[in-house]
């Protein structure tokens, strides 16, 4: 008998369970869109024979250089900022799979630094960025870090570093 | 996309049809009978055995227990019960129906210290509250010891950590961590750097005896930063009057090599005690079944498979003195809890580095830089009293955390290329918090009639200032205040309704920072030298009205609860004014001033079955923000200070969250159980510029498979060997910068026992962590974003000593 009295009050607080558990369901399916989300990375292309710089790429002092890669994305590209900064200390290293041959550490007096930022223009997929970039001549020459960050508009980030040699 | 949400809710709904359940028909002979002890009165939820046969029962919340179909030739029925000294009564049963004289169970002296307060407690407070409570003590924490307190407390489910390195976590409860996740140490909120991802949670696990997990929002009881949840760790109960005695803790772990230890020495006369600790504990690299790492694509090779610099030291001290009387209870506790330990030297700064290997790699256990040091400095008193009806406490407590990041200089922006003599800052002290906090807490509780009444109110003000070569986050001071009322009736024996109210007020003032360095700044074709403004002098003010409302249903076996409320957080410093480099994760982090309170409202649901053989546990919860603070990764990056890093900036969305916990445990025979446990979550946000994304660190869904065998052997008590099995999910909803983790598949293996040598106990645990050696990745790590791999293989031997120098 007792068993039976307790059985249909399980019962019932079991149905009140489950009925705020059906309300909770209905909150969870209205709020639901159908929107995709972008899981994926921005692409930095170094493919193409006229990109510049690339590994162990050589540049001279007192010269002009032009950066040129391919970026692609498959949604909306954002922004890619540039940054170049002396390696005398061999404090970093590359993404890059094959290593370049470096120059004996050295202390830095007057090492070259340079960051930029571009916003790449609204609704772009692919973007060819091209940048001049004057390498002033009373620089220190030897290793430096070609440093290439590329964003998507969702905010996803490819990092590409890239060892160089000014001359 | 709506059809996977669907499955995905579908799944979900069906760990609730789990429910149905059946019940055994009644037989002829019943014995039943009633357990206490003279401190403690009556003893729940502890097992009752009967031999042979294996035949057991728990004890309900009076201390009683009923057998309703044990044969006739039953011979024995005891009572092992951690604490307490072994009970064990013949039986010759001539009748259908015995009725037990009461059974007094004796403590065991030696062990009081430690667990006074066990399961029996946990399951009551489980009855007696609508949000949902896991209570774990220190046996809980020995069997299961890892790195640091969270990351031993893992095993229960809705509790992740995000752990650095083999020392140092936080608590993740139900995805939410840093100041959305409450510690409360001894009655006092726990100050530290809180909203930091680098650096653990300064408590000692040694020291703890108790911790109780609200895995909900408990703002009505804490205040701000209370609405993920709190991790409350009790005080260490007084010694038994008349005793002098402590225990010795040595614990030894083969990955990171570390050895430690703890010696606690406590004694008490009638009503005067003290109760002392040191911990020790020495560790080196941590090692990880990889030989190569890739930090944001910069491969990394490791040597001898560790983990560069993450070696560590610990050294706390505890001291608390007190007098205890019936209706009076002053404490004065005081505790130093210091750490320094490694970052993993390949990736922080502006960009993953090279390191001298030939220097790191030299020795596995020196600390190079870069690293931490953090000193937490803890002095608080509790006293209560009665005044009739009334029970009163009052708190109060002073904190100091000192946290000191080092690493080399390295210029970006205009700092200059080599270090100024005449900084005011040392060479290498890349950043330093100094935290002062003063707090107070006055609580009554009273009853009137049904009702038990609790009110209080409480204050904090925190000092802080900050040091180093580098900024994110300025200097500021922070007043906070409370004021709350719970009730809790008791309608009858199956119902209790729980209605609470808070007030706060919180202001905040952040001071103006300037760069110690000139910037060249180009206004209209002139190139000036400045000083800049990174951070203004800014004054928030916040008030709050929260509120939760509670029921529970106690019929029987069966326990059901349900708690609605709201909860919130104040914007933290960091949040409103941080503007510098991440050097951990190489970002450029922008706070925003106008950031208002978060808020937060919660549905929590729970559901118990307790039978002599089983148990089951659900806690869904579902959970709303308004206004969720969520640093959202820009596609911008900062050229001057950030040195090219990605730009976060702190945003508001709107949050959804459901998710939910199931425990369930099954005994196939005396010593032989099973167990599941399993956790779920769901974050999504609804507005703003990640619409549709989740949160950061969601902790994907697993489920643990438990079994644990605990033989009776001659000579020892509670020998136990258990093999855990874990499976994680593979976690496919992630936010920038976010990767998607693999699921895993993890075992882990221990044993343990009590052993009797003369009139001395020796506890001992061992602990094989990642049998297998899995090459595994945690979603809610630290260094999940540098692809590191989760430690290998790690044993873990831990010996207890409990001593007792006089009785």
């Amino acid at each position: 008998m007792n068993t039976i009295q307790t059985k249909s009050k399980n019962m019932k607080t079991l149905k009140l369970v489950f009925s705020l558990l059906v309300m909770s369901f209905f909150v969870t399916a209205c709020s639901s869109d159908n929107e995709q989300i972008d899981t994926e990375y921005p692409v930095i292309d170094i493919s193409a024979s006229n990109t510049f710089p690339v590994q162990c790429s050589e540049i001279i002092r007192g010269q002009k250089i032009t950066f040129r890669t391919k970026f692609t994305d498959n949604v909306q590209l954002g922004s890619y900022s540039l940054d170049i900064h002396h390696n005398f200390d061999h404090h970093t290293h590359s993404t890059e799979v094959n290593d370049c041959v470096s120059d004996p550490i050295k202390k830095p007096v007057n090492p070259l630094l340079y960051i930029n930022s571009v916003t790449i223009p609204a609704g772009q997929k692919s973007y060819e960025a091209v940048q001049e970039i004057s390498i002033p001549q009373d620089i220190d020459p030897g290793d430096y870090h070609f440093l290439i960050r590329l964003t998507d508009k969702e905010g996803w980030q490819t990092i590409k570093g890239l060892s160089i040699k000014i001359l | 996309m709506y059809k996977t949400k669907l499955n995905r809710f579908r799944i979900f709904c069906l760990l609730f049809c789990f429910a149905v359940v059946s019940k055994t028909a009644a037989q002829s002979v019943r014995i039943s009978g009633k357990v206490l002890s003279s401190e403690r009165g009556s003893l729940e939820g502890l097992t009752v055995i009967i031999q042979p046969g294996n035949l057991t029962t728990i004890t309900d919340k009076k201390g009683h227990f009923y057998f309703t179909n044990i044969p006739k030739n039953s011979k024995s029925l005891t009572i092992n019960y951690t604490g307490y000294l072994p009970y064990e009564i013949k039986l010759s049963l001539k009748e259908s129906a015995v009725l037990l004289p009461d059974i007094f169970l004796k403590p065991d002296i030696k062990e009081l210290e430690e667990v006074v307060v066990t399961d029996h407690f946990g399951f009551r407070r489980k009855k007696e509250e609508s949000l949902n409570i896991e209570t774990v003590n220190s046996s809980f924490i020995q069997r299961n010891l890892g790195g640091s307190l969270m990351q031993s407390l893992q095993r229960i489910p809705g509790v992740k950590t995000i752990s650095i390195g083999s020392g140092g976590s936080k608590p993740l409860i139900r995805g939410l961590s840093f100041n959305q996740v409450i510690v409360v140490e001894n009655g006092i909120k726990h100050e530290g750097q809180q909203w930091g991802a680098d650096h653990g949670l300064e408590i000692d696990q040694y020291a703890v005896n108790r911790v109780e997990i609200i895995k909900g929002p408990s703002s009505f009881m804490y205040g701000s930063d209370a609405i993920g949840g709190a991790v409350n760790i009790k005080p260490v109960p007084a010694p038994a009057k008349n005793t002098l005695g402590g225990s010795i803790d040595f614990t030894g772990k083969s990955n990171n090599e570390q050895f430690g230890g703890s010696i606690n020495l406590f004694g008490r006369n009638e009503k005067w005690f003290f109760d002392t600790r040191m911990t020790v504990m020495d560790y080196g690299d941590y090692r990880v079944p990889t030989d190569t790492v890739h930090a944001y694509n910069y491969a990394v090779p490791l040597y001898k498979n560790r983990l560069r610099n993450t070696a560590g030291r610990e050294l706390d001290l505890h001291a608390s003195t007190g007098y205890v009387s019936e209706k009076f209870k002053s404490v004065l506790y005081a505790s130093n809890v210091y750490s320094k330990s490694g970052f993993f030297a390949n990736a922080h700064g502006l960009e993953p580095r090279n390191v001298d290997t030939e220097l790191h790699d030299k020795s596995s256990r020196d600390i190079l830089m870069p690293f931490q040091e953090v000193t937490h400095t803890k002095i608080s008193n509790t006293t209560s009293f009665q005044i009739g009806n009334h029970q009163l406490e009052t708190q109060l407590g002073f904190q100091k955390n000192f946290r000191r990041e080092w690493s080399h200089y390295v210029n970006h922006g205009f700092m200059p290329p080599l270090y100024p003599d005449d900084m005011y800052a040392p060479h290498n002290l890349e950043r330093q918090y100094d935290k002062e906090v003063f707090s107070i807490a006055i609580k009554d509780e009273f009853s009137i009639n049904k009702h038990q009444f609790t009110v209080g109110i409480n204050g904090e003000k925190q000092q802080n200032t900050i040091n180093g070569w580098s900024f994110l986050i300025p200097a500021f001071q922070q007043i906070t205040a409370g004021l709350f009322a719970y009730d809790k009736i008791r309608i009858s024996d199956l119902w209790l309704l729980h209605g609470a109210v808070r007030l706060d007020y919180g202001k905040i003032e952040m001071e103006q920072y300037n760069d110690w360095f000139p910037s060249e700044i180009t206004e209209n074709g002139q190139t000036t030298s400045q000083y800049l403004k990174r951070s203004d002098d800014l004054n928030r003010t916040f008030q709050s009205f929260n509120w939760s409302a509670g029921v529970n249903y106690n019929p029987g076996k069966l326990a059901l609860k349900a708690n609605l409320g709201t909860s919130f957080r104040m914007p933290i410093a960091k949040e409103l004014a941080s503007n510098g480099v991440n050097y951990h994760y190489f970002r450029f982090e922008k706070g925003n001033p106008n950031l208002s309170a978060e808020r937060s409202y919660q549905l929590d649901l729970g559901m118990e079955w307790q039978e002599n053989k089983w148990s089951f546990q659900l806690s869904p919860f579902f959970n709303y923000f308004p206004n969720y603070i969520y640093l959202n990764p820009t596609s911008q990056h900062d050229i001057y200070y950030g040195a090219g890093n990605q730009v976060f900036e702190y945003e508001q969305s709107k949050v959804m969250r459901y998710g939910g916990e199931l425990q369930t445990r099954y005994q196939f025979m005396t010593g032989l159980s099973v167990e599941i446990l399993a956790e779920y979550l769901y974050s999504e946000q609804l507005s703003g510029n990640k619409k549709g994304y989740t949160l950061p660190f969601s902790p994907p869904a697993s489920v643990l498979f438990g079994m644990t065998y605990s033989p009776e052997i001659k000579n020892l008590r509670d020998t136990y060997f258990s093999l855990d099995y874990r499976y994680t999910a593979v976690q496919n909803q992630i936010v920038p910068p976010e990767k998607k983790t693999a699921s895993s598949n993890v075992f882990n293996f221990a044993l343990g026992t009590k052993l009797k040598t003369g009139k001395q106990d020796f506890i001992i645990s061992l602990q094989v962590q990642n049998l297998f050696n899995t090459k595994y990745l945690n979603h809610t790590s630290f260094y999940r974003l540098i692809e590191l791999p989760e430690a290998s293989r790690n044993i873990i031997l831990s010996v207890k000593v409990p001593f007792l120098i006089h009785q």
